[in-house]
């Protein structure tokens, strides 16, 4: 790299002092996890690192192994439960006793390590990596999910970027930008078009034309949850411009944008302030109907709403061009939305069709606590709320008498939003788990946290923006602290809301609520909360 | 933008088909019962069982909401339901059982007197959970049951500092606090307030400290202003404290009441098979 390429302000140097860290693994250290979701990418400086084609058992990651209670299991909680707080048995994790892992602390850090890699990852079903690879990149700047799991080799020295400084070296490296946008072009660009059902029944050739001049775009932070809480403080006018504008209403209509992943705002303008109309997620479009309006009557309409990130986005955006070229003509009449209604009509003032929505505070609130992140909220009605506890109660029942939310939370008009695990769509929860402890479900897209391969070492706890992860200190079956072997500090064990995933009954929370009051729905979309406020 | 096309669930749609389950059980028993007068028999003990069975059902709810984690038995919220149409079947059940008239015997007019006592509250608790929770969350702060002692007491504790700190200067707001104050933090509400829980104790004292502004400088205005503050959550705590208390005190005497009436109505179910050969 030329470091003349670099800006004054960002230079390499400083991209590597603030951004970089040279990290040694040892032979069997698992660099990342297959599911792990991360912000960093990783280039390797000297020694070799196994890509594991092979997906690996949960247990051996240290992932929670669903186990289902069968009925008897179900029953006996009624007796067995412990009367005392926070209670576990004295056993260590499964794969730990056979020998397949192990750990060790290198430094502050706790490392997992494989005792036989290829026990683990027979040989031919990996990849090695050398010196000068780079991996984990599209995971860091997409904020998906690790592809695949990672393994040192042999000791091997590892140059682990921050994506603040992974960005900035793309800006300035062409090669490097290159051979990552081409790889994410190849990988990602054309399965996430095809699954947009605005394009999905277009032909291939227009998918492939679409995919070669879609531009990847990202807004705001990966970090938004480090300043969340401060940012909470602030008016919400100020909030809102302080978000970093995707599209501004008034201006030129460039293309047609698409989440590929986090939240957006959509706002007009209103006096001197913005008003949040509604919020877009993962996979919804924004401006199709301005390019529609455009193209059907020569016209030149601007954007007629803002588009502001929320948090982070990514978006991918088809320039106005090939819209006009490949999707308006191979979309149906039916498919296409309406167009603006003149600007002298009676109507030209409602420049959005009516639809059932929220009430406008109501959307406020949910954007700006950022509840729209939660998949599984725990919302309460407190119009309906009786303040029995039998959610609470249903809860500790099913969790060994200790319950894993709290019966409190933001309030809005008559709605709260409970501190319980919401299970996030970015779960920020998972970065930086040493041991893998915590990890998301696959089918059920539920965040769990293995008990015995967690650590106790609060990283979750301090990086969930909603404070519903709380770290608990346990206790022997007789109700004694149990505390570490090398000091007499207790241990510490994360806890949080699994939505009762090893209970046929699903969460006991709503199951148990008799007055329809507490509901657990995915606020990722509007319509649950619709349907909940329209019952 | 984000839509939705249908509708899934509404209460008024729930509503509406219960209470048609509702008339059509009672029709049916009415028929029934009807029918075995007609045969010349007796329909006492046809709706006795229909009746205690309907009191053991209603009895279960309590014993669900226990058992949260028993899968395939159905919601909480469905049980409730349930319970309150069931319920409200009884009142009519009740009737047929007793032909329409004044029970006459000893047991059977105390075994009434707890059927329309548990019934009755029923009533009164259905009226409560619909409308009470509405009143509380009105209030800005929402507050846990149990934690309101330790509120209280931190409450009393802030505004004995706000008036420690305002008394070094001029001793009036201090001379207030204890004469006027000091009862209204530092205790519990009266067995009145709780009955009947109202704002004018609140807006009386606001006043009172509104009025003595012209006695005081500068800072302990400041100090007067916190202290309004103080009595306000103080009276909100206080208004938690006295609606979610009824709320509890309610249940537990319902429930309370419900064991001594299935225990008195088994009894009495006893005595009925013991001198059925005396009936008519």
């Amino acid at each position: 790299m030329d470091q003349a390429e670099f800006s004054k302000h960002m230079p390499l140097r400083g991209i590597l002092q603030n951004d970089c860290r040279l990290i040694e693994y040892r032979q069997g250290d698992i660099i990342v996890r297959e599911g792990d979701y991360g912000s960093s990418a990783f280039l390797i400086i000297d020694g070799e690192a196994l890509v594991s084609l092979k997906k690996i058992a949960k247990p051996i990651l240290g992932r929670n192994h669903a186990h289902q209670k069968s009925f008897f299991e179900t029953i006996s909680q009624l007796w067995s439960n412990s009367k005392y707080s926070e209670v576990r048995e004295l056993k260590s994790n499964s794969e730990s006793n056979t020998g397949t892992i192990g750990q060790r602390s290198q430094g502050a850090q706790t490392r997992v390590f494989l005792h036989d890699i290829p026990r683990v990852i027979p040989p031919g079903q990996s990849v090695a990596l050398h010196p000068g690879e780079i991996f984990g990149e599209i995971s860091a700047l997409t904020r998906t999910p690790r592809s695949a799991t990672v393994v040192a080799n042999k000791k091997t020295f590892i140059l682990e970027i921050r994506w603040q400084g992974f960005r900035e070296l793309l800006k300035r490296h062409d090669a490097m930008r290159q051979h990552i946008e081409s790889q994410y072009r190849e990988n990602s660009i054309r399965s996430h078009l095809r699954e947009t059902d605005l394009l999905k029944n277009l032909p291939q050739a227009s998918i492939d034309a679409i995919s070669d001049t879609t531009i990847f775009e990202s807004y705001g932070s990966f970090q938004w949850h480090q300043n969340f809480r401060s940012t909470k403080e602030k008016d919400i006018a100020d909030r809102i411009l302080s978000e970093p504008i995707i599209a501004q209403q008034g201006q030129y209509v460039d293309g047609l944008i698409m989440i590929r992943n986090g939240f957006a705002r959509l706002s007009r303008s209103r006096g001197d302030g913005q008003q949040t109309i509604a919020y877009l997620g993962k996979g919804q479009t924004f401006g199709f109907r301005e390019l529609h309006h455009n193209w059907e009557t020569g016209q030149q309409r601007p954007w007629m709403l803002s588009l502001r990130a929320v948090g982070y986005v990514d978006v991918l955006k088809i320039p106005t061009s090939v819209i006009e070229q490949h999707v308006l003509p191979n979309t149906s009449a039916a498919d296409r939305p309406p167009l603006y209604p003149q600007a002298n009509a009676a109507s030209s003032r409602r420049m959005i069709s009516r639809e059932r929505s929220l009430d406008q505070n109501l959307l406020e609130f949910l954007v700006g606590g950022r509840y729209i992140n939660g998949t599984q909220a725990m919302v309460i009605d407190l119009d309906r709320c009786t303040r029995c506890d039998d959610c609470v109660r249903a809860c500790a029942a099913t969790h060994n008498n200790n319950p894993r939310f709290v019966r409190q939370g933001e309030k809005h008009g008559h709605w709260m939003i409970a501190s319980a695990c919401m299970h996030c769509m970015d779960p920020v929860c998972m970065i930086g788990c040493p041991t893998g402890a915590i990890g998301r479900s696959e089918e059920t897209g539920n965040v769990t946290i293995n008990d015995s391969t967690c650590v106790g070492c609060s990283t979750c706890a301090n990086s969930c923006p909603y404070e519903n992860i709380k770290m608990a200190e346990i206790n022997s079956p007789r109700g004694l602290p149990i505390l570490s072997t090398d000091g007499p500090t207790p241990i510490l064990k994360a806890t949080k809301c699994d939505l009762c995933s090893n209970q046929p009954t699903g969460p006991a929370c709503q199951h148990a609520c008799p007055h329809d009051a507490l509901a657990r729905i995915d606020l990722s979309t509007p319509e649950a909360m619709i349907g909940l406020t329209e019952r | 933008m984000n839509h939705v096309k249908s509708k899934t669930f509404t209460f008024s749609g729930r509503r509406k088909k219960f209470a048609f389950a509702t008339c059509i059980s009672i029709l049916a028993m009415a028929a029934i019962g009807g029918w075995l007068q007609n045969q010349l028999l007796s329909s006492s003990f046809f709706t006795g069982y229909v009746f205690i069975g309907c009191l053991f059902f209603l009895t279960a709810l309590n014993m669900r909401k226990r058992l949260p984690f028993i899968p395939n038995i159905g919601s909480a919220r469905f049980w409730m339901q349930l319970h309150i149409y069931v319920g409200l079947a009884t009142f009519v059940l009740f009737g047929m059982h007793v032909k329409w008239r004044v029970p006459d015997g000893g047991l059977e007019i105390f075994l009434s007197g707890l059927y329309f006592f548990v019934a009755f509250s029923g009533v009164y608790g259905l009226y409560m959970t619909r409308i009470l929770p509405k009143r509380l969350s009105a209030i800005k702060e929402e507050v846990i049951f149990e934690r309101i002692p330790a509120m209280r007491q931190k409450l009393a504790q802030q505004a004995r500092a706000v008036v420690m700190e305002a008394c070094e200067s001029s001793e009036v707001l201090a001379k207030f606090y204890a004469n006027r104050l000091i009862y209204f933090f530092e205790t519990p509400r009266s067995f009145a307030y709780n009955l009947s829980p109202s704002g004018g104790r609140k807006r009386q004292l606001v006043g009172e400290l509104e009025a003595l502004d012209r006695f005081l400088g500068e800072d302990q205005r400041h100090a007067s202003r916190r202290l309004a503050v103080l009595v306000r959550q103080k009276d909100d705590l206080d208004f938690h404290r006295a609606i979610q208390g009824r709320l509890k005190i309610w249940l537990f005497a319902h429930i309370g009441v419900t064991y001594s009436l299935l225990i008195v109505a088994v009894v009495h179910g006893v005595l009925a098979h013991a001198f059925s050969g005396a009936m008519p």
